[in-house]
C-alpha cells in the first residue's frame, strides 16, 4: 500500500513498522544467546581447535616421521621439531616436539602439510590456561591432549 | 486501634483532605517505597525486555532468570568507591543528585492512585506536578556544571535545551486536556483527582473525547514526555556514543544510583500524568459499556488473576529449570517466588482487599503500559540528531499542540458559538 509521504510522516507509519519488528522478536525462544557452560556450542566438522599428535592406535608409536614439513608450513613458526635417525630401524624418531599454542592462529596449514596425518587440529576449544609457559606444548601433551587446569586460589 | 484504621479506610478521603498528618506520612512512605520497588522492577524488566527485543537473553545468572540482578546492582553501587573529581564544585556536585531525586519523588504527592489513594488532592495538582518535575532540569544543569568536565557540561546543556523546549508542547497538550474538564460541565479543575472525576462524569476518557482532538493532544504529550525524561530516542543528554554518559559521567556509586532512581521515577511520574489526564486514571476500562454490578464483580477479580498468571509463569519456569545440582537453589528460589505471587493473588481475592485494590490496580496497569512503551521505543528507535530533535519539538509538536488547544476550545464552545452566530444573523 502506497501512502503519501506526508501522510506517512503524520501517522508515523515507518516508526510503527519498526515497533512491529522488535515486538515480534520478543519470545525468548527467538534469542540466539548460548548459555555456554550449561549448553555446549555446536562444533562444525571442519572446526580447527586444540592440536593433537596422533599415535598408532595398535602400537602406541608416534605417527610423526620428523619430516619438518609442518614447521616449514607454519606462518608463525611456532612448531619446532627435532629428530634423530634410529640406526636400528633406520627411521627418524622424535627427540623434542614443541608447539607454542599462545602464538597459534589455527590456520590449519600444519595439518595440511602433514604427510602422515600425525598432526591434527581437533575440535576441542577449551584451551585457557593460567600461564604463558603452559601454552608451549610438548610431545606428551600433544599426544594425550591438554588437561583442564583446576581453578584454585 | 483497628477500629480507627477501619474507620479511616472507609472514610473515603485522602489524608490531605482530612488534614491528617499521620496518615499523610504513612501514605508518603508507602508511595516512596512503592516507587522504589517499581524502579527495581523496571530495572529488571527493561534489561530483560530490551534483551529479548534484541534477540538476547539478558540477565540470567543472578537468581533464576536474573531476578535478583537489580539487588546485586544496587549492592554493587552502594559499596562502590565514591569519587568526587578534584576540581569539582563539591557542594553543587553533592547536591545535584539530591535535587534530581527530591523533585522526582515530590511529584508523586499529587498522583492519585485511586479516589482515596493519594497523599493529597491539590487544587493545582497538574501545575504542581509540571512545576516540580521541571525543577529536575536544575539538578541536571547543576550536575553538568559542577563536574568541571566537558562531557557532562555538553550533556547538561543539551538536556536543558531539550527539556525546556519540550515542556511547552507538553504544557499545551495538558492545557487542552484541562479545557476538556471545564467544557460542557462548566467546572474546570487542575486537581488530578478532579480531572479523573470529570472524566467519570462525562462518561469518556479524554483520549476519546472530541475525537480525534483528545487523541492528538495525547499523542503530543506521549512524544513530549519521552523527550522530557531524556529517554531513547531522545536520549541526547546521555548519548553514549558521543558524550560518554552525559551529565552523570563523573558520578559513581550511590550518587549515580540516585540519578538512575530519579530518571525512572520521573518516567513513572510523567506516565501517571498521561494516565490521569487522558486514560481515565484509576477507572477500569469500559465502565459504561460493561457496566453494572456483575461486570464490576468480574473486573474485581482481575488483580488476583494477574498474580495467578504471573505465579503460573514462574511455576512453569521452575519446572523447566535444568535438572542439575548447580541449579537446585535457583529452582527452589523460583518456586518460592511463584508461591509468593500465588499467595498475593489469594490475598487479593479477600472481598475487602479486592474492592479496595481495584483503583490502584488499574492505575498501575496503565502506567505499566507506558513503561513498556518506553522500553519498546528504546529497543526500536535510533537516536535523533540534535537539530532533528529541536525541529520535532518546535516545528511539529508546538504548532500541533497550539492547534489542538484552539480546536478544543472552539469545539467545546460550539453550542454557545452557534447560538451567538444565529443571534447575530437574526
Amino acid at each position: 500500500m502506497k501512502l503519501n509521504p506526508l501522510l506517512r510522516k503524520i501517522f508515523l507509519v515507518d516508526l510503527v513498522k519498526g515497533l512491529k519488528v522488535t515486538f515480534h522478536y520478543q519470545p525468548p525462544s527467538e534469542a540466539i544467546t548460548e548459555q555456554y557452560p550449561l549448553e555446549r556450542p555446536v562444533i562444525f566438522e571442519r572446526f580447527r581447535g586444540q592440536p593433537r599428535l596422533n599415535v598408532n592406535p595398535d602400537t602406541g608409536e608416534s605417527l610423526c616421521i620428523v619430516c619438518n614439513l609442518c614447521a616449514l608450513a607454519c606462518p608463525e613458526q611456532l612448531i619446532v621439531v627435532k629428530g634423530e635417525r634410529n640406526p636400528a630401524t633406520k627411521r627418524k624418531e622424535v627427540v623434542s616436539w614443541t608447539y607454542d599454542l599462545s602464538r597459534c592462529m589455527f590456520c590449519g596449514l600444519c595439518e595440511e602439510a602433514c604427510s602422515t596425518d600425525a598432526l591434527e587440529l581437533t575440535q576441542d576449544y577449551e584451551m585457557a590456561l593460567y600461564t604463558r609457559e603452559g601454552m608451549v606444548l610438548d610431545q606428551a601433551a600433544l599426544e594425550r591432549g591438554q588437561e583442564p587446569e583446576k581453578y584454585a586460589k | 486501634m483497628i477500629e480507627y484504621i477501619k474507620g479511616y479506610l472507609s472514610s473515603g478521603t485522602t489524608p490531605g483532605e482530612a488534614g491528617n498528618m499521620f496518615w499523610a506520612t504513612v501514605y508518603i512512605l508507602l508511595v516512596i517505597t512503592g516507587v522504589s520497588v517499581a524502579v527495581l522492577c523496571m530495572n529488571w524488566l527493561e534489561r530483560k525486555i530490551l534483551a529479548h527485543m534484541q534477540i538476547r537473553l539478558g540477565p540470567m545468572r543472578v537468581g533464576p532468570h536474573g531476578l535478583l540482578q537489580p539487588f546485586a546492582d544496587a549492592l554493587k553501587l552502594l559499596i562502590k568507591e565514591d569519587i568526587i573529581p578534584h576540581d569539582a564544585d563539591k557542594f553543587v556536585f553533592w547536591s545535584a543528585p539530591v535535587v534530581v531525586t527530591m523533585t522526582a519523588f515530590t511529584t508523586f504527592l499529587v498522583v492519585p492512585f485511586g479516589r482515596t489513594h493519594a497523599v493529597t488532592d491539590m487544587n493545582i495538582g497538574v501545575l504542581f506536578m509540571l512545576g516540580v518535575s521541571s525543577l529536575g532540569v536544575l539538578g541536571i544543569i547543576m550536575a553538568g556544571w559542577s563536574s568541571n568536565s566537558h562531557y557532562p557540561l555538553m550533556g547538561s546543556l543539551r538536556s536543558s535545551a531539550q527539556m525546556v523546549s519540550y515542556e511547552i508542547a507538553m504544557g499545551l497538550a495538558i492545557v487542552s486536556a484541562v479545557l476538556m474538564t471545564s467544557l460542557q460541565t462548566g467546572t474546570g479543575t487542575l486537581s488530578m483527582i478532579g480531572i479523573v472525576e470529570s472524566q467519570a462524569a462525562q462518561h469518556t476518557w479524554f483520549i476519546f473525547k472530541f475525537f480525534p482532538l483528545g487523541f492528538i493532544a495525547f499523542a503530543v504529550f506521549a512524544i513530549a514526555m519521552v523527550a522530557e525524561t531524556n529517554r531513547a530516542p531522545f536520549d541526547l543528554p546521555e548519548a553514549e556514543s558521543e558524550l560518554v554518559a552525559g551529565f552523570h559521567t563523573e558520578y559513581s556509586g550511590f550518587r549515580w544510583s540516585l540519578f538512575f532512581l530519579a530518571e525512572y521515577s520521573a518516567m513513572l511520574a510523567v506516565s501517571s500524568i498521561a494516565v490521569t489526564l487522558w486514560l481515565g486514571g484509576w477507572m477500569r476500562p469500559f465502565p459504561n459499556w460493561l457496566g453494572g454490578t456483575a461486570w464490576d464483580m468480574a473486573f474485581s477479580f482481575l488483580p488476583a488473576l494477574t498474580f495467578f498468571v504471573l505465579a503460573a509463569g514462574c511455576f512453569l519456569g521452575t519446572i523447566r529449570m535444568p535438572k542439575i545440582p548447580q541449579f537446585r537453589v535457583q529452582t527452589i528460589g523460583l518456586g518460592t517466588f511463584a508461591a509468593l505471587l500465588g499467595f498475593v493473588g489469594l490475598v487479593l481475592l479477600v472481598p475487602g482487599v479486592r474492592v479496595r485494590i481495584q483503583d490502584i490496580y488499574w492505575f498501575v496497569v496503565k502506567v505499566a503500559f507506558f513503561m513498556y512503551l518506553y522500553i519498546w521505543y528504546r529497543g526500536t528507535f535510533p537516536r535523533y540528531r540534535f537539530d532533528q530533535l529541536m525541529k520535532v519539538g518546535w516545528k511539529v509538536l508546538l504548532p500541533t499542540g497550539l492547534g489542538v488547544l484552539i480546536a478544543t476550545a472552539i469545539w467545546g464552545l460550539m453550542p454557545q458559538l452557534s447560538a451567538a452566530i444565529l443571534g447575530v444573523l437574526q
